[in-house]
């Protein structure tokens, strides 16, 4: 006999709704009345509350179940083996650390404004393709990938994944490495300063809120390391300032053009990557982290007690315009869209870089590597909801305000969307940030006035953005320095000018900014996902021989699967990129056009060789 | 609700029982809290020092280098100077040789200390 509950859950087809039905039913039953205020709310209105919860769900149970099946029989993680933060122990580089205290210093150093802006344009699939890619590539690939590159470092006495793929497949892919990350951090500095500059613009009092953020976190910074100030005291000092230039951007906003921007972020990458870390990035980044808690914690509470209904699609066709303006069909183009908001090759080396020489016991890497890639994806997850929720009336809000008039609807969504929040001036990050305000005020959390949650969502995604670019740069300068490495016989003069700090700083933030400047940033951000991918693609196929001939797993196909689909995926993507929407860009605007084809020809080649190397290297034949 | 069930000559143990359960509840809950806003504490100052701390680092090795740098192959300062200071480097004389070996290797740990995405 089928029950009342079978029966309604039958016969409404949406999971969404089956869910709701009953709960309407724990409700007529008398069990629990609690839930009164819930239930009240209509069918619709509980998308936001119902997916949020759902993410949480699959979360939790695809990390106690495929994530231990990883741990037991992918990486056979056993405590017996000591990690190399005993074995190794030196009190600097290697010091065990409590995982839940590695868990928050591993996030903080993954989590920034990407994962936010990719979601954000994914939309133009509808909000299920969006959130199918965030969270399956999340549990099958991204966090694999994390989790083996964590744990083949830990194998590898904490050594970096490019080390490894150095050892495991050969000599070339470590130098690829290289490559790819530097071109992967000019497009960075490119993506990020386009986002930026487009915030500043849309929305002046983010800009004056982050300078005067910036004079916040140099005077935290005098406070703690030079005033030898009490801790926790300067850190309630530096919160409180920081609420005040939210406060401050607000009454003070700048205005300036994108161009303007685009000069100030140049001169400050030179200048921040070049001063004393304690100056400014040290207590800068410390009230990022501030920021990213309280922006997560916000955006969890709004998403949950917002109920409402999804106004975005959940479907709007195979192939939106957006990537170039083209026609972007979501495979194979979804991992240029969404990079780390599902998986991202940056990881690879924030885990096999400092988390691997922390790590306590070998049980405690699901954790940091396999749970810290979930809250990222769960920080995506938030952003769907809220532009799913509240992307559409921002639209109209804004349309409303330029006397603009359009109807969106499942059918013309894919074909207008992007063109229209364009338009509108909420391209990029700013769609999302308006979006996350007005879901945060339909909630009891509405006593936040609107303007200061629509700063502090511009501040989160600024300060992780402008993070990136300096940061970027010390990165491309050490990157440029070991390309330039085989000169040093040959071409000395070449090699030192290369090799030579003020050089190797402006070489990648020049090319960045220009790029930036150039205005196509749906070009950029396409590319950049590519490199990032790429990357993340060269390290999952690292980890994946690292199981199949090391390890000799049973299960190695759960890495090894992942790695080749990703492999086929991003080549795919990187040709499609190439040949259908690259010929627009080099149309319209031939130097930067031409700059970008050139990074993505060369990264397509670079992706042959090292597959090239790893075929040969045997490494797959062990799997399975 | 929880019917108390008599025992021979014991009586109701079940409210006692269930003050104990609750006692320990509570207990574990208040260990927890306190145990998560320590972590989180402890995460916050990591992340308020790792750069300065990197920073440092690579001062002290710069230093190490001026100093016994002959081990590592550069030309060694005045031996008197070397000779006094030898006794107090033994730290640093292990993580120079340690750092030369990973030296080739950095590209990873910068990205971990710097954190970027």
């Amino acid at each position: 006999m089928t029950s009342p509950l079978s029966a309604l859950l039958e016969r409404s087809g949406n999971p969404a709704i089956g869910a709701y039905e009953s709960l309407r039913l724990v409700q007529d039953s008398g069990i629990n009345r609690i839930h009164s205020l819930i239930l009240n709310k209509g069918k619709e209105e509980m998308m936001t509350a119902l997916i949020i919860i759902f993410g949480l769900f699959i979360y939790l149970i695809l990390y106690l179940t495929y994530g231990k099946k990883l741990e037991r029989d992918v990486v056979k993680a056993s405590n017996e083996q000591a990690t190399p933060s005993h074995r190794l122990y030196d009190g600097v580089d290697y010091i065990p650390a409590r995982r839940e205290v590695l868990l928050g210093h591993h996030f903080a150093s993954i989590a920034g404004a990407a994962p936010i802006i990719g979601p954000a344009l994914a939309i133009c699939w509808g909000w299920a393709p969006a959130l199918l890619w965030v969270w399956l590539g999340n549990i099958f690939i991204g966090a694999v990938h994390d989790y083996l590159s964590l744990m083949a470092s830990v194998r590898y006495d904490g050594k970096s994944v490019q080390f490894v793929a150095t050892d495991l497949i050969g000599k070339r892919t470590g130098y690829a490495f290289y490559w790819i990350v530097f071109f992967l951090l000019i497009l960075v500095v490119a993506a990020f300063a386009a986002i930026i500059g487009g915030m500043f613009v849309r929305t002046p009092a983010i800009a004056s809120a982050y300078i005067y953020k910036i004079i916040a976190a140099l005077i935290l910074g005098v406070l703690i390391y030079r005033a030898k100030m009490n801790f926790s005291l300067a850190t309630i000092i530096g919160i409180v300032m920081l609420g005040f230039a939210i406060w401050l951007g607000t009454v003070t906003p700048i205005k300036a053009s994108y161009m303007t921007w685009m000069w100030v972020f140049f001169f400050y990458i030179i200048v921040a990557s070049s001063i004393p870390v304690n100056i400014l990035l040290q207590p800068r980044d410390y009230l990022n982290s501030w920021l990213l808690y309280a922006g997560l914690v916000l955006g969890f509470l709004s998403a949950v007690f917002a109920f409402r209904g999804f106004e975005v699609p959940a479907f709007a066709g195979f192939s939106p315009v957006l990537l170039g303006g083209k026609a972007t069909p979501f495979w194979p183009a979804i991992p240029l869209v969404i990079a780390c908001g599902s998986l991202s090759g940056f990881h690879s080396l924030v885990a096999s870089g400092t988390s691997s020489k922390q790590l306590d016991k070998e049980t405690d890497g699901l954790m940091i590597g396999y749970g810290a890639m979930f809250l990222e994806g769960f920080l995506s997850t938030i952003v769907i909801v809220a532009i799913a929720g509240f992307g559409y009336t921002a639209l109209k809000t804004a349309a409303a305000a330029k006397a603009m008039e359009f109807t969106l609807n499942a059918s013309n969504w894919g074909a207008t969307f992007t063109g229209l929040s364009g338009k509108l001036g909420l391209s990029k990050a700013n769609l999302f940030v308006q979006s996350y305000a007005d879901m945060a005020a339909a909630t009891w959390l509405s006593f936040i006035p609107g303007k200061y949650v629509k700063v502090l969502a511009g501040m989160w995604v600024a300060s992780f953005a402008m993070t990136t670019l300096d940061t970027t740069n010390r990165l491309a300068r050490y990157c440029l320095a070991e390309m330039a490495a085989p000169l040093k016989e040959s071409a000395a003069g070449l090699y030192n000018f290369l090799a030579n700090r003020w050089a190797a700083s402006i070489i990648p933030a020049a090319i960045g900014i220009y790029l930036a400047a150039s205005g196509n940033w749906l070009i950029i951000w396409g590319s950049f996902g590519a490199a990032n991918q790429l990357i993340a693609s060269i390290a999952l196929m690292t980890g994946a021989a690292y199981v199949a001939k090391k390890l000799k797993s049973g299960f190695a196909n759960a890495a090894v699967i992942p790695a080749w689909l990703l492999w086929i995926t991003v080549t795919a993507a990187i040709l499609w990129f190439i040949i259908v929407v690259q010929p627009g860009a080099i149309a319209a605007k031939p130097v930067p056009g031409w700059t970008v084809t050139v990074i993505l020809v060369v990264m397509f080649i670079l992706n042959f060789v090292f597959v090239f190397d790893f075929i040969k290297s045997k490494s797959y034949k062990k799997a399975g | 609700m929880l019917h108390c069930m008599p025992v021979h000559g014991v009586g109701c143990r079940a409210p006692v029982i269930l003050k104990i359960i609750g006692r320990i509840m509570i207990s574990s809950i208040v260990q927890w809290v306190r145990r998560m806003f320590a972590d989180f504490d402890a995460t916050h100052r990591e992340k308020a020092t790792a750069l300065t701390v990197m920073e440092m680092e690579e001062l002290e090795n710069i230093f190490a280098l001026l100093v016994l740098g002959s081990f590592a192959g550069f030309p060694s300062p005045p031996t008197f100077i070397a000779v006094e200071l030898l006794p107090y480097m033994e730290r640093e004389l292990q993580i120079l040789s340690k750092r030369a070996k990973e030296c080739n290797d950095m590209l990873a740990e910068m990205c971990g200390t710097i954190g970027i995405d």
